[in-house]
C-alpha cells in the first residue's frame, strides 16, 4: 500500500513539474458553450476567446477606459465622422490548423469578412451593433468602416474593440472549419487552441508568432469546475492558478486570510438593478414605485452583499462609463429616495393602499440575483408589499421575464456604453413582448427616446455625456428602475501569477492572461 | 439464453421509443429558451430568433420528432444546440469515464460490502455487528458531494497524495488510477454500505430456512453450511441490487463528477438540461436508457451463474 501511494505521489509531483509555465485557471462552469467570439457570452468564454483573439484595437490590459493599438497599429476618422480608416500591422500570423499548417499572414481581406459576419444575424449575436456599416478593404492592410450616421470614438471604437463581435475571424480558418469553429476556434491571439476535453478543460498552448514576442507562459489550461470548494482545493493544492470565486465578502475574506493566495476583485463589475414594471398595476402608479424606492435602503443590500465587492450604483448607467452618474451628482438632483418609512407608508396610502398590496415575481436560483432579491423582499415587507418570490432555473428566469411576467425584475447587467444600456433597457423599441425590437426594457418606459438617439450621434463628448446624463435624471424621476449597486468580479490566485500588468478592470470578465502574464 | 437475451433485445425497442417521446415532449414543455441559454442575456431578440432557426427550434414538433427519430434510426444522436458537437461524439469521450468510475464504485462495494455483511450476520447481535450497522448507516447518510469533500480535503489537501480534479488520461495507468481513486472511494463507501445491509439482511433469511437447518443436521461444517448452501442463495438479491445500483450511478454520480471535477453522462445530461440543450438531452437519455436495459438483462443473465436452477424460459 505504501509503495503504491508513493508511485502514485511521485508521478503527481512529476506531472506538474513536467507542466511549471502551464498555467491553469478554474472557472465557475460545468462546461464551454461556444468559441466563436461573435457568440461568446459567458464568462468562461469570453476568457479563452480573450487569449484566442484580438480585435482591431483593445482595451488596455486591466484598465478598460483606455483604448490602445491591437491588430491595427493606428487609425484616423474622417472630418465628416462617417468614415473610420484602420492600418494594420505587417506580419501578424493566423494559428495553423490543418488546411494551413503553418498559418497564414491576416490581411484586410481577414478583417472585412470578419466584421461583416459580426455583422450578420445569421452569424453573430452582436448583429445589431454593426447595423448601418459597410466594411471595405482598400489595400492589404487597410480598412476602412463606412457609416450611415457619424458615432462619437467612445461608442464606435469598442464595436472594433477586442469585445464580442470586436474580435477578428480569420476567413479561411472560419470557412475552413465550418460548424466545428465553435470548439476548434483559430484567430492571432498569444495562445492558440489545442484540444477541448468535454465538460472537463479546454487546453491552449503558446503561439511563438505572436506579433507582440511570444508569451511567457508555455500553454494555459481553462477548466470547467462548478464546485467552488473544488475550485478552492485545487488552488490550495497548486493544481490550479487562478480560480473563478464568490462574489460574496464572506467568501473574499476567509480566502484572503489564506497563505499563499492574493485575492482579486475589480471592474468593471454588473450592474444590479431593480425594474419597476409600470404597465402592470400598481407599480403603474408612480406614488407605488416612490414608496418602494422609499421603502429600500441601498447600503442594506450592500451590507449583505460585502462593501469589498459591492459598490453603490445610483443612476442607469455606472459612473466609470462616459455618461454615468455619481451617486453624488444624484443627490444634487434630490433623486437618491433614502431609507424613509414613514413617506413610503403615507404615498402607498395616498395610493389607495393604506395596508401595502401583494405581488408575486419569479427570480432565478442563481445568489447573485436571488440573494439581493431576498433582500428587497425583507425591507419591502416593512411597509406591507408582500412580494412573494418564485425561485426557478436561470435559464426559465430569462423566458419568464421576458414574457413580461414579473411586475419587479431583478437583473443583473453589464453593457459596454451608456448607450447600450440605455437602449437596451429604456428605449421603447426595447420594451418587452411589444416593442419593436424586444429586449430587455422590463419597465415600459417610453419618455427616454428622443435623449438616447441625440446622444447616440453627438459628436461633442461633453454634450453626449450630458443627454445621457440628462436621460438618467428622467428616468429617476420616473422611477422606471432602482439602482442598487455594482457587483465586481472576484477572482483568487496563487501569488506564483504575475498577470504582467495592473489589474483595475477587464471587460473580459476574468483577469486577463497575456503574453507578460506569467508563474513566478 | 440466447433466445431470452435476444427476445428481452427486441422488447427493448419500443422501451426506447416511450423514453424517447417522453423526453421529446417533456424537454419542450419546461420553460426556457436553448437560443437564449447559448447567447447569454446581451445578444438581441434578432440574434436570438435568427439561432432559434439555426437550431431548427422553428420547424414543427412533429418534424423536429420525426427528423431526431430517423437519425437515431440510422445511428446519428445529432448535434448539441449549444456546442454543435456531435451527441455520439460527447458521448464517447466521457463514457468511459462514467463506465470506469461506476464499475470502480461498484466493485469496491462488492469487495467490501458482501464480507462485512457476512460477518455482520454471522455475528447477529454482537460488536462486529453493532460497528458493521453502525457504519453502514453513516455511509448511507453522507451525501456524495459532502463525503467527496472530506475525502478531497482528507487525502488531496491535507496529505497530497491525490489530485483533487479531473480525470486521468486511459493513455496513462498510473495517472488514470490516482485521478480514480477519490471519486471510486466516494461511490465505493456508499455502496459498501448498501451491499453490507443487503447482504446481512438476506443471509439472515436464508440461515433461518429449513434447508440449512438440514444441512448442520446432516453434520456439515458451518463454514460449509454458509458458503454453499446459504450465501449462494443470499447473493442473488444483492446481485439484483448491484446492478440496479449500477444503473443508477451512471446517471446518478453527476454529484461525485461535479466534485471531482470529471466529464461524465450524468453531468453532461445535468448541463444539456440547464441549457435546453434539447437534442443532446434526448441522445443522452435515450444512450443512457440503453444502458439501464443492457445492466439489467447482465444481472438477469448473471442470476444463472450464481444459481444453476434458474431457467432462462
Amino acid at each position: 500500500m505504501r509503495l503504491l501511494v508513493g508511485i502514485l505521489c511521485v508521478g503527481t509531483l512529476l506531472t506538474f513539474v513536467g507542466q511549471a509555465q502551464i498555467l491553469r485557471i478554474a472557472f465557475d462552469a460545468a462546461d464551454l458553450k461556444t468559441l466563436d467570439p461573435h457568440y461568446a457570452a459567458a464568462t468562461m468564454d469570453r476568457a479563452v476567446v480573450d487569449m484566442v483573439f484580438n480585435g482591431l484595437v483593445r482595451y488596455r490590459p486591466g484598465d478598460i477606459t483606455m483604448f490602445e493599438p491591437d491588430l491595427a497599429e493606428s487609425w484616423e476618422v474622417s472630418t465628416d465622422g462617417l468614415t473610420w480608416t484602420f492600418y494594420l500591422r505587417k506580419g501578424v500570423w493566423v494559428h495553423p490548423f490543418p488546411e494551413a499548417p503553418e498559418g497564414y499572414e491576416l490581411t484586410s481581406e481577414d478583417v472585412v469578412f470578419s466584421l461583416q459576419k459580426a455583422a450578420d444575424k445569421d452569424t453573430s449575436a452582436y448583429a445589431g451593433e454593426y447595423v448601418g456599416m459597410t466594411f471595405a478593404a482598400v489595400d492589404s492592410y487597410t480598412v476602412q468602416i463606412i457609416l450611415d450616421k457619424p458615432l462619437s470614438s467612445w461608442l464606435f471604437l469598442p464595436k472594433v474593440a477586442d469585445y464580442a463581435g470586436g474580435f477578428i475571424v480569420p476567413k479561411r480558418a472560419y470557412e475552413a472549419l465550418g460548424s466545428r469553429f465553435a470548439t476548434n476556434p483559430v484567430g492571432t491571439g498569444p495562445f492558440q487552441f489545442a484540444e477541448y476535453v468535454p465538460s472537463q478543460k479546454v487546453r491552449l498552448v503558446r503561439n511563438e508568432k505572436y506579433f507582440r514576442g511570444a508569451p511567457l507562459l508555455a500553454g494555459v489550461e481553462v477548466w470547467y469546475m462548478p464546485d467552488v470548494t473544488a475550485r478552492l482545493s485545487a488552488l490550495v493544492t497548486g493544481e490550479v492558478h487562478i480560480i473563478e470565486g464568490v462574489r460574496e465578502q464572506a467568501w473574499v475574506e476567509a480566502v484572503k486570510r489564506m497563505p499563499g493566495v492574493v485575492v482579486d476583485v475589480f471592474g468593471p463589475g454588473e450592474t444590479e438593478v431593480l425594474h419597476l414594471n409600470m404597465s402592470k398595476d400598481p407599480i403603474s402608479d408612480l406614488r407605488v414605485r416612490q414608496a418602494i424606492a422609499y421603502a429600500i435602503s441601498r447600503e442594506e443590500v450592500i451590507t449583505a452583499i460585502g462593501a469589498d465587492v459591492a459598490e453603490p450604483l445610483c443612476a442607469a448607467v455606472p459612473p466609470y462609463l462616459a455618461g454615468g452618474l455619481t451617486c453624488a451628482e444624484v443627490a444634487e438632483k434630490g433623486l437618491l429616495y433614502e431609507l424613509n418609512l414613514d413617506l413610503a407608508r403615507n404615498l402607498l396610502a395616498a395610493a389607495g393602499y393604506p395596508q401595502g398590496f401583494e405581488i408575486g415575481a419569479y427570480i432565478t436560483e442563481r445568489a447573485s440575483y436571488r440573494k439581493p432579491f431576498e433582500n428587497v423582499q425583507a425591507q419591502l415587507a416593512r411597509v406591507g408589499i408582500r412580494l412573494n418570490i418564485t425561485v426557478v432555473d436561470h435559464s426559465s428566469f430569462h423566458t419568464l421575464i421576458r414574457q413580461d411576467v414579473n411586475p419587479l425584475v431583478h437583473y443583473e447587467a453589464w453593457r459596454p456604453s451608456a448607450d447600450a444600456f440605455l437602449t437596451r433597457f429604456y428605449h421603447s423599441a426595447s420594451i418587452v413582448v411589444t416593442g419593436a425590437k424586444p429586449d430587455t426594457n422590463f419597465s415600459h418606459v417610453t419618455s427616454v427616446d428622443s435623449l438616447i438617439e441625440a446622444a447616440r450621434y453627438e459628436l461633442d463628448a461633453t454634450r453626449q455625456a450630458e443627454l445621457w446624463k440628462e436621460a438618467q435624471v428622467q428616468l429617476l424621476e420616473e422611477l422606471a428602475s432602482y439602482p442598487l449597486y455594482v457587483l465586481k468580479f472576484v477572482f483568487a490566485r496563487s501569488e506564483k501569477v504575475e498577470y504582467g500588468y495592473e489589474l483595475k478592470s477587464s471587460l473580459a470578465l476574468y483577469p486577463q492572461v497575456t503574453e507578460l502574464t506569467r508563474l513566478k | 439464453m440466447v433466445r431470452y437475451a435476444v427476445r428481452r433485445l427486441l422488447v427493448a425497442f419500443p422501451t426506447l421509443l416511450a423514453v424517447y417521446t417522453l423526453v421529446f415532449l417533456f424537454v419542450r414543455v419546461a420553460p426556457g429558451d436553448p437560443a437564449v441559454a447559448a447567447l447569454g442575456d446581451y445578444a438581441s431578440a434578432e440574434a436570438v430568433q435568427a439561432l432559434r432557426e439555426r437550431m431548427g427550434l422553428t420547424v414543427p414538433l412533429w418534424v423536429q420528432y420525426y427528423r431526431t427519430l430517423v437519425g437515431y434510426l440510422t445511428g446519428d444522436l445529432g448535434r448539441s444546440l449549444i456546442t454543435e458537437l456531435p451527441i455520439g461524439q460527447q458521448v464517447a469521450t466521457v463514457l468511459p469515464h462514467t463506465l470506469e468510475l461506476t464499475f470502480a464504485g461498484i466493485v469496491i462495494g462488492a469487495i467490501l460490502g458482501i464480507p462485512t455483511g457476512i460477518l455482520t450476520a454471522i455475528r447477529r447481535n454482537r460488536f462486529p455487528d453493532y460497528i458493521g450497522r453502525t457504519l453502514s448507516l453513516l455511509g448511507l447518510s453522507i451525501p456524495a458531494f459532502y463525503l467527496g469533500i472530506l475525502l478531497i480535503v482528507a487525502f488531496a489537501v491535507r496529505l497530497r497524495w491525490f489530485p483533487v480534479m479531473g480525470a486521468g488520461s486511459f493513455s496513462s495507468i498510473s495517472a488514470n488510477l490516482r485521478h480514480l481513486a477519490l471519486p471510486a472511494l466516494t461511490l465505493g463507501i456508499i455502496m459498501t454500505s448498501f451491499v453490507t445491509r443487503m447482504t446481512r439482511s438476506c443471509l439472515l433469511n436464508v440461515l433461518n430456512e429449513e434447508y440449512v437447518r438440514t444441512a448442520r443436521a446432516k453434520g456439515l461444517r458451518e463454514q460449509t453450511v454458509l458458503y454453499f448452501h446459504a450465501l449462494r442463495n443470499a447473493l442473488i438479491p444483492v446481485v439484483s441490487v448491484l446492478g440496479v445500483q449500477a444503473a443508477v450511478l451512471i446517471g446518478d454520480s453527476v454529484m461525485t463528477e461535479i466534485v471531482f471535477s470529471r466529464p461524465g453522462l450524468g453531468r453532461l445530461m445535468v448541463q444539456a438540461m440547464m441549457q435546453r440543450d434539447y437534442i443532446a438531452l434526448q441522445g443522452l437519455i435515450i444512450i443512457y436508457g440503453t444502458l439501464v436495459i443492457l445492466i439489467n438483462l447482465f444481472t438477469d443473465l448473471s442470476y444463472g451463474i450464481i444459481d444453476p436452477r434458474v431457467r432462462y424460459e
